[in-house]
Formats: C-alpha cells, structure tokens, sequence
C-alpha cells in the first residue's frame, strides 16, 4: 500500500508540475500579448535579426524616437522569413504596424493585393530637425521604377538602403588591372577580359551554380541593354513574347559565357558560399551580386582589396533593391508607425546604414562606405529600375529558375531555353487566376 | 560475409566521424572553415558557443524547444494514457471503431494540417506563441502515443485491477494506482519518442512562429542561416548552433538509447 | 520491463482470446470498463477532433475556394485540383514524392535486410546498431549544411574516392543532383531505424528453425527465404506502410538542401509538402490557401490509397510461434 499511496503522490506531483508548466507558459505568452497592444506605441516587425548591424542601427534610432516622442516601440527581429510570414499575418488580422522589406517583396507579398498603406503623407512630413519634407531627401526615381498597386500608387515602401547588383571585383588585383585596363563598351569587350583572364590563369567570372537569382542578373542586364523589359516579358500569358528575337539574343550572349569557358571550374558542383569564398581569396575575377556582397566578404577579404564593380557593359540603366519601412492597411497605429519613418529619414539617424552597417543610404548627402562608392556613383544615374524589372511572385520560381540553371549549367542549348521558357510561362499563367 | 562486416563497421565510422567534425568545427572560425573546410581547430574558439547562445539567439530558442517539446509530450502522454487503457481494456464496436479512428491519424502527412492550424490559432490570438505550437505538437502526437500506448497497456496482464476492483478500489484509482505504476516504462517511452520528434520538428515550428524570443531550435537555424544572405555568415556559430540541436539528442540516445529504440521500433511491429 | 515491451504484438494476441474468453459473463471488472470508456477516451479524444481530425476537413473545404487568407474566398469548386494538374512544378512534386516513396522505400529496405543479416552475426552489433540508428533522430536540416562541406569538389568524399581510384567524380552539389542527394540522406537516416525494427523482429525468431534448417542443409540465402522473411512478414508490411506515410512527410531536409540563401529550393527538388509551403507561404507574393490545401488533400488521398493497396497486397497469414 505505500508503495501505491508513493506512486500516487507521484502521479499527482507530475500533474502539479505539468499545470504550472502550462500556466507559466501561457502567463509568458499573455503578457507579451499585452505589452504589444500597450496603447501609444506600435509595433515593427524587422527583416534584420538582431545580431545583425542594421538591427543595431535601427535598435539604436528606435531608443532615440522613443525618448524623444515617448512612442514605444516593440520590435520583432523576424529576419528574412519576414517575406513568407507578413501575407498570412495579415490575414490573420496580426499585422504589425510597420515592417520591411525589399521593395519587390513588399510589393509581391502586400502591395500587389492592395494590403500596403499609401505612403504618400510621409513624404510630405518634416524630417525631424531637417526643415525639409521626406520627398526631398528621397529621390522620387526610387518611386518612380516601382510598380503600380491596385490604386496605382507606388508610395508604399520608404526605402533607408538601397543596394545595386553589379559585377564586383578587386581593383587592386595586379591580374585583372592588366587583362582589364578600362572597362569594357561592348559584350564582346569584356570576354575579351575574360579571355585575358583565362591567359593569366585566372577565371573570370565566379558563380553559385544552384543560385538561379545571382546568375539570371546576366541574363536580366542583357535583355536591359536590348531593351527588353523582363516584367512584360513575363506578365505574357500567351508566352509570345519569348519569340522576341532580342530574347534569343540575349541568351546566346549569356551561352558565350558558359560555353566560352569563363565561369570558374567546378561552378555547378558546390553550394553558397563557397564560390563567393573563392572570388574573395581572388581565384575569380567577378562575382555578380548585390552591393552587400561587400559586408558577406567583409572578414574574408585582406585589407589591400579594392572593392569595385562594373555592369555588364550593355546595360542601359543600373538596376536598385530597395529595402525600406512598409505598412500594412490592417494596420492599427498608423500615425506612430508614419512618424518613426519619417524620424528614421534623418541625416543622423539614417547615417549609420552606411558607417555601421556599411551599406548605401537613398540619402545622396550620406557617402557610402569607401568600397561602395563606384555602386553608389552608380545609382546616381537619372533613372533606375528594379531587378528583373519588378517581375515578382512565383514567376521566377516556377518559370524561370529552373530552366535558367539548366541552361547556365550548359545542359540546354539558348533556342531551347527559350522554347522551355515560353511554354512554362503559358502553363504558369493558366494555372493562376 | 566479411565484405559486410567491413561495411556495416566502415558506415559507423563514418556516422561518428561525422558529429565529431561537426563538434571539431563548432570550434573554428568563420572564414577558417570556409577556406578549409575540414581541418582541425589550430585554438579551439568556445567562443563560437557564447555567440551562437546570445547573439545568434541559440539559448533562448532552446528555452522554447525544451519548453514546448516538455509541455507537450507531457500532456500528450497524461491524455493519451486513459484513453488508450479504455481502448486496449474494452472490446467493443465503439472501442475497435476508436482505435481505428486515431490509427487513421498516423497515415495524415503534416502538409494537410499545416495551413488549416495556422488559421485557427491565427483566430485565437495562438500564432507567434509557445503555447499555440505546443497545442498544436499535442493534437499531432494523439494518433501516435495513444496507438503505441494502446499496445502497451494490452500487454501488462488485467489480474492486476482484477485484484484491486476486488479489493473495493474504484475505477480512476485502479488506473492511477495499480496500472500506471506497471506501465511507467511505457509511458517514459511514449514521452521520450515525443520529446524526440517535437525537438526535431521544422514545418509548424517555421509555420506558426516568427520572432526571436518565440522560435524553436530548428527555426533559429534555419534562420540564421537565412541571414548569411546580405550580411554574411559566421560558420563556426553555425556549426555551434548544430551542436546545440544535436547534443540533447546525442545525450538522451546515450544514456536511454536502448529505450528509445525499442519504442520506436517494436510498438511498430504490431 | 524491457521484455514487456518486446512483445506487445504476441501479448496483444494472448489478451485478445482471454478477453474474448471471459465476455460471456459480463463481471463487475467488465461493467466498469464500460462506464468508465468515455470519460477515459473523451479528452484524447477531444483534442484529437478539434486539433487533427476538423483541420482536415477545413482543409478539404479550403481547397473548393480560392483564398488569398487576407480577401474573400471565392467558391471554386474542384477547379483547384484540375488547375493542379495543369502545374508543372505540382507534377514534378508529385513526381518526385513518389521517387522519393519508391526508389527510397526499396533501397533503404533491401540495405536493412542486409545490414540485419550482417549484424546478427557480428561482435559488437548493439554498439553498430545504435550508432547506424542515431541519425534517425538528427533534424534533416543538419545533413543539408553538412553536405555542402562533405561534398564540395575537394571535399572528404571526393578524396575518399581518389583512394579508390575515382579521379572524375560525380558531381554531386549540382542542382540536377538535388533529389538524388536528398534520396541518399534519406536512405542513410532511415536505413539505421528500419534495420532496428527488422532486427527486433529476427531476433524474436525462434533459433531452432534455423538449426533445423542448417540440419537439412539449406544455405545462407535459403535460410533468408524461407524462414526470416516469413517470419518477420508482418513487420516488413507494417515498415513498407510506415515508410509510405513517413516518406511523404519530408520538408526540412529538402528545404535547408538545396536552398541556401532564403529562396526556395529548385523545383526539381520539391516534394509535395514542398509545393504545399511554397504556395501557403510564399516570398514575395500572395499566398495561394486553396491551391495549398487542394496539393495537400491530393498528396493525403495518394498516401491513403498507396497504404489500403500495399496492406491487400502485402497481407499474409501470421505465422505464429
């Protein structure tokens, strides 16, 4: 009987400590709950983790606004998957009041459905401390590249970062000063480089065979330089557009590049990072990717390294990633989430995306960080245009990619690629909708 | 037979060779492991711990892990125990119809269950909570712990509440004094299999929570991982990161592996 | 206790006569069973409705609409499903769900039948066996950061193979070798747990029928055939199901395998949970809830039908001793 009577107490203890458990879990839970719905604040869901410089700038702006405004803020530092996570939120009536993103995802995952808030009386705040409206520190070309909303406006996202995708490379690299003594006009001038590369038994360009995004940027720039814009070429849902001979063109240009030779051995049997690792010990002599390229090598690289980048010598017009603020319409505190942009937007605020987190600002008065000043020089230009032209959503993915790294892997010849394309693309159209 | 024998022995060496250049590379840097990828630490750098832990969100996301895998497989277990003593007890329509009923739940892969859950929790305020994801790791462990306890309990012979009911004891105290004694080792099991998966769980936990002081272990990876893009990736804290996922789970299987493989092995051969 | 464990399956059996023996007379033992059946089954029960059971049938209901989780839904009836099968990225899913099923489901079979027969002679087997068990219980995840160390160009696998003289390996990163790597990790993982499974089931094989056999002289392979597979029947049918269903559970292995930055892997490499998170959560686009839900049901329906086909098919008389 006493053992009985034990086991008893035991079982009884176990269902103590389970009902604590549980009560302990869900005060933890409730309370947070409350402190987010705390009324004078709003709340912000970051792209950044924490750990990461930009989170430490905005972190360090947000203590400054609240101190100044007595505007709490309550930040989740989601990370990327930010992307994937703010379209259910939102139907889930959990918005957030302010988050960010790169414009095409804000874009793609709210503007496109008319869930993104017009941002339009942002810019027509004061900067704080400034004296001017927000529309006079942003340049409006950032704006005008973007697509339409629903309600055709293109005022949903305020971008603090700008990045560009370019060719980067090391301009202090003995090997690719001599192969490469100006920059290349045309096409056929920068394999010329290459070949001068090759020569000198360097590979010219280094590429993540399995990442579909950081090679098509070729492809995307040479349809650019042709004058074709990816986002019609995309949104065609009877897929005619692929018979666009500039199309075919294009690709064969990007074939030369496979087949030619250029791109470093072993490219199609490794994974990210490890030819970005091998462009940074200098055994490629380009690496096409964004601007941030600069901060993922940053501990890599030895210090003589000059940091510098080219187009692909046809490209007409760079192309811009904004990574800006947003703010869903199902938004509750839109007032406070509209005044911490615009605080944001501040010389001084604004200023550490480029000295902490070594990135480029919209803001022409803040100077990039020494090796980006060629990507910012860049931007500069009158006009600017998204990646892909803004051709967004599960297009990329279900269309392009695929086929794209078949063909950059040199298994499809450019006449195939296109065929494939076009009847991938009709196929993806009848399946939305 | 000596060809298998090398082969069963060569695939074990390479199994432990494996977690220990995991382990070995949890304690080099960053741009180290990338030029080289296997080589051993020239100083080990337990450092990479200290900032997979803070700064890499590692120790609160284990909190989470331990504190939802707990939670639920323990409640999972005190429901599923009655309800599988009843099933393995009666021999009724109703009782058969039961079992089958919660059999059926073993064949339904998470995909179906993912976006349905999420609305509901997302309606009940549950989303981004410890608490929903725990709710959710108990409803997906019923068909399971409840079919491998079924199993359980119709081995442990019924003289033993004969003699209690016998004895004048009623029916909750039968089971609570007399069964589930007998059926500790049963019960261990069925927690520990559902400590195992819900610590390895990836889909509902990427699904059903996002911030940092909310994620799981395999989230938090995944994460970090995540964020290599734009700002690059420190490998020594990821490898960390890994070991931390990896170690209870090395723990447990050493000091209960036996245990564990039965559970997971024999309740299957039913 | 352990021995308890051992044998739930004949114990079951033994329980079932005696139980069935004594319902003639309903005892008291009997009444009480009865009055206390639901309020013992009633909270697993409960919460095996409301958290497994309802959100099945929403999803089923989900997938007749189409339903971005933010707008209105908008009956659409079973369009879903036959917009589906117009998808090329569903079929390759589906495709490769069924790769991973089958070719996945032979090979890890037929290496566990193997590896069994090796350990059952060897020293040290429970030492071997829990080590081969151990990566079952390892996130996929894990295997997805390590392979792109293991098996970069010059990695450790590729040496290994210079030893034995393979000078132009495969290779084995490329994204056309996502599924066949992925089939690999998953076979390796998987190999260790159904060896154990098999290995228990062996062992309950009594030693005489294969004196007896050895006496009569049948060889190795005859000893395989015609006593450990008849005997260890029933277990190879419930493994050949579980693998079914546990195969179509895959996600994260795949997810963390072939993409490395946040974007999704190629479609070549989707399964169809895969297809299923993509269109449910998708980067930088709206979510597709009734196209999700509608893959979802699909893959359930297939995983359900494939299960009742293989249970005839691989149904035996027990063989009991």
């Amino acid at each position: 009987m006493g053992r009985t009577a034990m086991s008893a107490g035991r079982v009884v203890g176990a269902a103590t400590a389970v009902a604590l458990v549980l009560g302990v879990s869900a005060c933890g839970s409730s309370g947070s709950g409350d402190s987010a719905k705390a009324g004078g604040g709003f709340t912000y869901w970051s792209m950044w983790r924490s750990d990461e410089p930009q989170a430490k700038v905005l972190t360090a702006a947000i203590a400054d606004f609240t101190a100044g405004t007595g505007i709490k803020v309550n930040v989740n530092w989601v990370g990327r998957d930010i992307a994937k996570k703010i379209g259910p939120a939102i139907a889930a009536n959990q918005a957030p009041d302010l988050w960010d993103e790169s414009d095409d995802n804000v874009y793609g995952a709210t503007a496109s459905a008319g869930q993104a808030l017009d941002l339009s009386p942002v810019l027509e705040m004061q900067v704080p401390g400034e004296n001017v409206p927000v529309s006079q520190v942003i340049p409006a070309k950032y704006f005008d590249m973007e697509p339409k909303d629903p309600s055709g406006g293109t005022h949903y996202v305020i971008p603090y970062e700008v990045a560009t995708n370019a060719m980067f490379y090391n301009a202090a690299d003995p090997a690719i000063t001599a192969a490469m003594p100006t920059p290349p006009t045309d096409w056929a001038g920068l394999l010329k480089v290459c070949d001068a590369l090759k020569a000198a038994g360097k590979a010219c360009v280094a590429s993540e065979g399995e990442d579909p995004w950081s090679n098509e940027l070729f492809f995307d720039y040479l349809l650019n330089g042709a004058g074709v814009n990816v986002a019609q070429l995309a949104a065609d849902k009877s897929g005619a557009a692929w018979d666009n001979p500039a199309v075919l063109a294009a690709a064969k240009q990007v074939d030369q590049l496979v087949k030619g030779g250029y791109l470093i051995p072993g490219y199609d049997a490794t994974k990210y990072p490890a030819q970005e690792t091998n462009w940074a010990s200098g055994k490629a002599a380009f690496y096409m990717d964004g601007n941030y390229v600069t901060s993922e090598v940053a501990k890599e690289v030895p210090s003589s390294w000059k940091m510098s980048s080219l187009l692909p010598p046809t490209a007409k017009v760079p192309d811009a990633t904004l990574f800006g603020f947003a703010i869903p319409k199902r938004a509750k505190h839109i007032d406070a989430a509209e005044q911490f942009i615009a605080y944001f937007m501040q010389k001084k605020e604004m200023i550490g995306i480029s000295t902490t987190a070594l990135n480029i600002t919209p803001r022409a008065d803040i100077p990039a960080p020494a090796e980006l000043a060629g990507a910012q020089q860049a931007l500069n230009s009158p006009t600017v245009r998204q990646t892909f032209d803004g051709a967004a959503g599960s297009w990329r993915p279900k269309v392009l990619d695929q086929n794209y790294l078949d063909f950059w892997h040199g298994k499809t010849t450019p006449e195939q690629f296109v065929a494939k394309c076009k009847a991938d693309q009709v196929s993806y159209w009848q399946t939305q909708g | 037979m000596r060809i298998g024998t090398t082969a069963v022995w060569l695939l074990v060496a390479a199994d432990l060779l494996l977690v220990l250049w995991i382990f070995l590379t949890s304690l080099r840097g960053g741009s180290d492991i990338l030029k080289h990828g296997f080589s051993l630490p020239t100083s080990p750098r337990f450092g990479n711990y200290a900032t997979a832990l803070d700064q890499g969100g590692f120790a609160q996301a284990a909190l989470n892990s331990v504190l939802t895998a707990v939670v639920s497989s323990l409640v999972a277990v005190v429901l599923a125990a009655p309800c599988a003593y009843a099933l393995a007890r009666r021999r009724s329509r109703t009782s058969s119809a039961l079992t089958m009923t919660f059999a059926m739940g073993l064949g339904v892969p998470g995909q179906v269950l993912v976006v349905p859950l999420f609305v509901g929790l997302a309606k009940l305020d549950l989303t981004d909570s410890d608490l929903g994801l725990a709710l959710v790791y108990v409803g997906l462990a019923m068909p399971f712990t409840v079919f491998l306890l079924t199993g359980f309990f119709s081995g442990i012979p019924a003289v033993l509440e004969e003699a209690a009911v016998l004895d004048g004891a009623g029916p909750l105290r039968a089971f609570v004094q007399v069964v589930l004694p007998v059926a500790r080792g049963g019960l261990i099991t069925a927690f520990l299999l559902q400590f195992i998966t819900n610590w390895n769980e990836t889909l509902f936990a990427i699904v059903l929570t996002n911030s940092q002081s909310k994620v799981t272990l395999p989230v938090a990876l995944a994460e970090f991982v995540a964020a290599q893009q734009f700002n690059g990736l420190d490998y020594g804290t990821m490898f960390a990161g890994v070991c931390i996922i990896l170690a209870p789970m090395i723990a447990l299987f050493s000091w209960m592996g036996t245990r564990i493989i039965q559970g997971m092995t024999v309740g299957i051969g039913k | 206790m352990a021995t308890t464990i051992q044998h739930p399956a004949r114990a079951d059996r033994a329980q079932n006569r005696s139980a069935r023996a004594g319902a003639t007379g309903v005892g008291p033992l009997e009444r009480q069973r009865r009055r206390t059946f639901w309020p013992f089954t009633a909270p697993a029960l409960a919460v095996y409705l409301v958290l497994f059971i309802a959100p099945v049938g929403y999803a089923l209901w989900t997938s007749l609409y189409k339903w971005d989780g933010m707008g209105a839904m908008q009956w659409r009836g079973l369009k879903n499903y036959s917009l589906l099968f117009q998808d090329p990225s569903f079929c390759t899913s589906l495709v490769n769900t069924l790769e991973l099923m089958v070719i996945g489901g032979t090979v890890t079979f037929v290496i566990s039948f193997a590896l069994t027969l090796v350990l059952r002679e060897m020293r040290a087997r429970l030492f071997a066996r829990s080590v081969l068990f151990f990566p079952s219980l390892v996130n996929g995840m894990v295997f997805g950061i390590a392979a792109g160390f293991l098996f970069s160009p010059s990695g450790p696998v590729n040496q290994a193979l210079r030893l034995f003289g393979v000078t132009t390996p495969p290779k084995w990163l490329s994204t056309d070798n996502l599924l066949p790597m992925v089939l690999g990790t998953l076979i390796w993982t998987a190999t260790g747990y159904y060896t154990s499974i098999i290995m228990a089931a062996v062992d309950q094989i009594p030693d005489y029928f294969y004196e007896a056999a050895e006496l009569d002289g049948a060889g190795a392979f005859q000893r395989f055939r015609h006593i450990t597979l008849p005997c260890a029947w029933d277990v190879i049918s419930v493994c050949a199901v579980l693998w079914t269903v546990s195969s179509v559970k895959i996600f994260e292995l795949i997810l963390l395998f072939g993409g490395s930055t946040n974007a999704f892997p190629p479609v070549s490499s989707w399964n169809t949970a895969l297809y299923v998170y993509t269109e449910a959560f998708p980067q930088g686009t709206v979510p597709r809830l009734g196209m999700a839900t509608a893959a979802a049901i699909t893959s359930l329906v297939m995983v359900t039908v494939i299960t009742i086909v293989l249970r005839r098919v691989l149904r035996r008389e027990p063989i009991e001793y």
